[in-house]
């Protein structure tokens, strides 16, 4: 090996791993769902845009538990107090608030135009007469106290019908000492609402210390807790959760790991040229994805590092065949065409998933693809120039006796192992549709009793499920608003037949432009209005000219613009206003949250679909489990198109029919043993089993390779059983690590790559050997 | 100046005196077990030009059940049991509302309610209390504490004589007042 190649290779190696470094670094890392979400799908995107940012995901719900009644209740006062003003909460509400004076006088000033109850046949002398009776009963009630400040301006009650509107949005919760309340009183509650996306994980890390600070201090000297929830607390919270148990597991794993190659090889150079080239895998394959799609899903990255645990095993290959005689060049020169099948084989399975119209299956096929392709590089070209030429590790010097008893073939027990393969393929593909699990719940990291907590929480505070919505989309605010009250008007009539027990609306707090002269229209002009107003106080008591400011009042309404959405400010209504109707790249959108829906089919199936807007009904955890289907359906017969890519390399690679045979047959039966195992245990397969299978297909066909080598001595088989013993050791450590966390997707990852890593071992070496030989 | 200590010491048995009046009517309203009542109610408001005239029937169950009952003009039922205030009218129908969430709302009741059960605490966690007169004729004069009150209501002024609650005036900020006064069946 010459001077030069001895230095430009490590160079390049470096200036490569400093670039993909630079790039990595630079892309932002997203840890969203749209990687589900096919190409151009609206409603898709819709559901998506909502799970991302409606504003149900940037709900924050407080408990306050422990000490006193009266401790709980003035934590939650001096907690809310505390939260307020701070610019990362849109609102913070615990029962105690009253409508600033403010809101209240805003409201009151728009009363002609927002009231749904404004109507011609309200200000006729009959009407009046009505709306005068109406309000000497309530003076004479014991409430009358609190409303006789609006009866000279508003005799017709706008204002009452108004603030019930408000208050309709949200089944409260029960008060006791003025804040919300858990039903049995041992929880104080509140509800918090950020500014930011519930999937913005930086903000609502935030948001969360902000809270536990705030708390820590309202708190000070009481023995009260706080229990938090809500869609981004939770994202943050299990982040938190599955990192730690991750970082612990791999670290204790890791550990375990550097334990065994030490034992085996007895040398510590070992051990970080064996990190290199999973290193190099790394960082290629997330500059690779970086480069071409600007970002990276956090799930790809995840499912990526899991695809490329192979890549541990190349270096591996070579200590095992270190032989004294040769030098590091030649053990990998004669290595090279099986482990150059080992990469191409991996590489080759996910390039089918490359042009898949899910962004997420494209990235994880990109990522493997430069990852893989880096690794083998790696373990080809800078390895032997970073050790001298005769470099080898103290062991194994040679490998013994018991490697030839192991080896030995034995055709009837391959017989006996492949038949029972073929029976569990046969049963598998009877008992056919497998178990899929598409509930994105249950595919999610978050821990069992923080999703308690959540559950608990919302109950007690009426919180809005993330369940089923309208969504209508419209070029401007007037058209959604114009289209909402057509869909608003359908939802009426569903609702008087029971379909639905309620929704809400941004136009029920801000009537469109068109509604809101509609009303305008239906004031009558000063004269008539005063007429019918003398004729309704006859007989009635009131002090003459009492009313004198309604009709200015009145006046002033017919003459007044529309509200528009641009106006409604940072007051209640525009809050409420602004969570239902917001703008985004492609128009407005405008959602109709729906409760108590019966029939979701038949209410989807009558949606009136309104000039120059569109209607959709989306029931957001059906979708998204559809989405999920959808992406896995598309998953799988890319997988099926990658298995058919993997048979023609080995095909070219092996030039015959018959190894090609021994080195795939074993991986098929692993992998059906894999599935039946993972069945039996009662496992519902995920899209978190699915990808680990590809890491098992994987290393399965490297197994197969190795074992069915052509060409090989009784010496190379023994260090090729050598190698695949370490290799399936240290998956087995690591994979059975992860397999008792409780995390349902590191259980997932775990339980099925150190079942299929057994699986696809035992198989290599019983069933390639005889097959070859058979063959021979 | 000298004076004032002795002015304080002249007015102290008095005083001492005033606290257990106050306390001896407190207990005898506390005997009660129950009351059932008719009542009128007469109400002077500045908006109007005559006073508003009702009547109905109160009930009282100790220690927190009272029913304010009204007949005439326009039947409405008022029911405040424990945390729990029930309205029913004609126009809106049957509400329920939790006392602990209207702040404004607790105190009115509390006036007419703690005063018959005698429970002197909860009189004056709402109230600044003034008794006058003795067991036999007595008068309860209530000011609000909390602003969100006393920013409707100006004072409750109770009368009554022994255990019997014989009427309750109701100043308002405005001006306006209103006379219950109340007939044993």
């Amino acid at each position: 090996m010459s001077l030069a190649r001895q230095r430009w290779i490590p160079l390049l190696w470096l200036l490569a791993a400093l670039a993909s470094g630079w790039i990595v670094w630079t892309t932002p890392v997203v840890a969203d769902l749209t990687l589900f979400a096919p190409r151009a799908d609206p409603v898709a995107e819709l559901l998506l845009d909502q799970l991302r940012s409606g504003p149900t995901t940037r709900l924050v719900l407080l408990g306050v538990d422990g000490g006193s009644e009266a401790d709980r209740a003035a934590v939650s006062r001096r907690l809310a107090e505390r939260l307020r003003p701070d610019g990362a909460f849109a609102r913070v509400v615990n029962g105690a608030e009253t409508l600033p004076e403010a809101d209240l006088q805003a409201l009151f000033a728009r009363r002609y135009l927002l009231s749904p109850a404004v109507a011609p046949e309200r200000f006729t002398a009959e009407g009046l007469r009505a709306g005068l009776q109406q309000r000497l009963a309530e003076l004479q009630s014991p409430l009358g106290v609190f409303q006789k400040r609006w009866l000279a301006e508003d005799p017709t009650g706008e204002l009452l019908g108004l603030l019930r509107l408000l208050q309709g949005g949200l089944r409260e919760p029960a008060k006791r000492l003025g804040v919300w309340f858990s039903p049995d009183g041992a929880r104080a509650l509140l509800l918090v609402e950020t500014r930011a996306s519930g999937y913005d994980l930086k903000a609502q890390r935030a948001v969360v210390t902000t809270i536990r600070r705030a708390f820590a201090d309202a708190a000070a000297g009481t023995e009260a807790r706080l229990s938090l929830s809500g869609p981004g607390v939770l994202a943050t919270l299990s982040e938190d959760r599955v990192r730690a148990q991750a970082e612990w597991l791999s670290g204790l794993s890791l550990a375990a790991v550097v334990l065994l190659l030490l034992l085996v090889y007895g040398s510590a150079r070992a051990l970080w040229l064996g990190a290199l080239p999973m290193l190099s895998a790394l960082l290629a394959g997330a500059a690779a994805v970086g480069l071409l799609f600007g970002q990276l899903y956090l799930i790809t990255l995840a499912f990526s590092v899991t695809l490329l645990g192979e890549t541990l095993d190349y270096p591996t290959y070579l200590f095992s065949h270190r032989r004294a005689g040769e030098s590091v060049d030649d053990t990998l020169r004669q290595l090279w065409p099986t482990l150059r099948l080992c990469a191409a084989t991996t590489a080759l399975g996910c390039l089918a998933m490359l042009d898949s119209g899910f962004p997420g299956l494209s990235q994880l096929g990109v990522f493997t693809v430069a990852g893989v392709t880096a690794a083998a590089a790696t373990t080809r070209w800078l390895l032997p120039v970073l050790v001298p030429p005769q470099w080898r590790p103290p062991r194994p010097t040679a490998v013994g006796d018991w490697a030839d008893a192991l080896l030995r073939p034995r055709p009837r027990l391959a017989l006996a192992f492949g038949g029972c393969g073929l029976l569990v393929i046969f049963g598998l593909l009877l008992k056919a549709p497998p178990l899929w699990e598409n509930d994105l719940a249950a595919l999610s990291p978050v821990p069992r009793e923080l999703l308690q907590t959540d559950q608990a929480l919302r109950t007690a505070l009426g919180a809005p499920e993330v369940g089923h919505l309208i969504a209508i989309t419209a070029p401007d605010a007037e058209t959604a608003l114009q289209a909402s009250e057509i869909v608003g008007a359908y939802l009426d009539r569903q609702q008087r037949a029971g379909a639905l027990a309620g929704y809400d609306g941004a136009m029920r707090y801000l009537p469109s432009g068109e509604t809101q002269r509609r009303r305008q229209a239906a004031l009558p002009d000063a004269e008539s209005l005063a007429a019918n107003l003398d004729a309704a106080l006859e007989g009635l008591s009131f002090k003459p000219g009492l009313f004198a400011p309604f009709l200015t009042a009145a006046a002033a309404a017919r003459a007044a613009p529309p509200l528009r959405v641009e106006e409604v400010g940072d007051s209640l209504l525009g809050v409420r206003v602004r969570s239902l109707l917001t703008a985004g790249a492609r128009g407005w959108t405008a959602l109709l949250p729906l409760s108590g829906v019966r029939d979701a089919q038949a209410l989807a199936a009558g949606l009136p679909q309104p000039n120059h807007a569109r209607a959709y009904y989306l029931d957001l955890r059906a979708e998204t489990n559809r989405l999920v289907a959808e992406f896995r359906e598309a998953a799988l017969p890319r997988l099926a198109w990658g298995g058919v890519l993997i048979a023609a390399v080995v095909g070219w690679g092996l030039r015959a029919w018959r190894p090609v045979v021994a080195a795939l047959t074993p991986v098929l039966l692993a992998l059906a043993f894999t599935v039946a195992a993972l069945l039996a245990l009662g496992e519902r397969l995920s899209l978190f089993h699915l990808v680990s299978l590809l890491l098992v297909l994987g290393i399965g066909v490297d197994y197969g390779l190795f074992f069915s080598r052509p060409g090989a001595d009784a010496d190379l088989r023994r260090r090729a059983l050598h190698a695949l013993m370490v290799c399936c050791a240290s998956a087995l450590i690591v994979f059975a690590m992860l397999s008792t966390s409780a995390l349902p997707a590191l259980r997932a990852i775990g339980l099925t790559v150190s079942l299929g890593a057994a699986a696809s071992f035992v198989a290599a070496l019983i069933v390639a050997r005889p097959l070859l030989n058979r063959m021979d | 100046m000298k004076r004032w200590p002795l002015v304080l010491l002249l007015c102290w048995p008095l005083s001492g005196l005033a606290q257990d009046g106050f306390d001896q009517v407190m207990r005898l309203l506390a005997a009660v077990p129950a009351v059932e009542g008719e009542f009128r109610e007469e109400k002077q408001l500045a908006v109007l030009q005559q006073p508003l005239v009702a009547s109905g029937r109160l009930y009282y169950r100790a220690p927190d059940f009272l029913r304010k009952q009204t007949l005439s003009p326009q039947p409405e039922d008022y029911e405040a049991d424990g945390d729990w205030l029930t309205v029913e009218t004609p126009a809106a129908g049957r509400r329920q509302f939790d006392l602990n969430g209207y702040p404004q709302l607790r105190p009115l009741v509390e006036a007419i309610r703690a005063t018959q059960a005698g429970d002197r605490n909860t009189l004056e966690r709402y109230y600044r209390v003034e008794f006058e007169g003795a067991p036999e004729a007595w008068s309860l004069r209530l000011t609000p504490l909390a602003a969100e009150a006393a920013r409707y209501v100006t004072a409750i002024v109770l009368r009554g004589r022994g255990a019997r609650i014989a009427s309750v005036e109701t100043l308002e900020a405005g001006g306006d007042r209103s006379v219950m006064t109340l007939t044993p069946r």
